[in-house]
């Protein structure tokens, strides 16, 4: 989708191109389609107790689709507040360092939420 | 150079525009965004976590869950959540070029807000 004009005239003061906003709507897409488990998941867990929570959380199918949300929620996460950060904060010093956090912070959260999937569908 | 004394084009919401249906939804579509980045997605990895850290540990979340102040998070949730969606619908179809003229724009915002409202009550209704 990129056309090859781009690379020739140079992407302008950003430095980049469309690569963020076409990362924001794919992953967009994906959390769309991921709509229907997500509600479906959301009414049959909420209140459960430990046994029925833990049965379901150990799918295989169940597990992967949680690293999947996972993913996509973190990684359109980090998206989304990196603009809110870019329009909103001008110290540049604090703008830098929330930039930074946030993406480690979508990171860590990725990997822990595959780590707690992974452990819930071996059975540890 | 000076740069305060440059023209600059004011903020959206403020004394300087109309209050209109465009730039509520859109500062709404942000705020239900943000509000979903710092509460409902650290939620639910502290589920996550718990479930996967053992019976104590969940029963402990699921006992703040069912507080006042835990049921008033996860009804915000919900209510984020399905904005978010509609809102993150109607962009979808603007990105691909559809739907631009304003009357359209300002038909797609209320469908957005009844229907963020519908799905959070049928949501919230089926036990969430």
């Amino acid at each position: 989708m990129q056309n090859p004009l781009a690379r020739v005239r140079g992407t302008g003061s950003s430095g980049g191109g469309s690569h963020h906003w076409r990362s924001q709507r794919y992953s967009a897409l994906i959390l769309l389609l991921l709509t229907t488990w997500v509600l479906w998941m959301g009414v049959a867990l909420a209140g459960a107790d430990y046994t029925t929570a833990r049965a379901a959380m150990s799918s295989p199918l169940n597990a992967g689709m949680a690293i999947l949300l996972a993913g996509a929620v973190f990684y359109h996460t980090q998206l989304g507040l990196q603009v809110v950060i870019e329009d909103y904060v001008h110290i540049a010093a604090l703008e830098f360092l929330l930039l930074i956090f946030v993406r480690f912070a979508c990171l860590v959260a990725f990997l822990i939420s595959a780590m707690a999937a992974l452990k819930l569908v071996m059975g540890a | 150079m000076s740069t305060s004394k440059r023209p600059m084009s004011p903020y959206m919401l403020g004394p300087y525009y109309r209050f209109q249906i465009t730039s509520a939804l859109s500062i709404l579509n942000r705020l239900t965004g943000v509000f979903m980045s710092i509460v409902t997605a650290p939620l639910l990895l502290c589920w996550l976590i718990a479930l996967a850290s053992g019976p104590e540990a969940y029963a402990a979340l699921s006992a703040w869950l069912g507080s006042a102040l835990g049921k008033l998070v996860m009804a915000a949730s919900v209510f984020s959540f399905s904005f978010h969606l509609f809102g993150g619908i109607r962009h979808l179809i603007w990105d691909a070029g559809w739907m631009m003229e304003m009357p359209q724009v300002r038909a797609s915002g209320w469908l957005a807000i009844i229907g963020s409202v519908l799905l959070s009550l049928i949501v919230l209704g089926a036990g969430l």
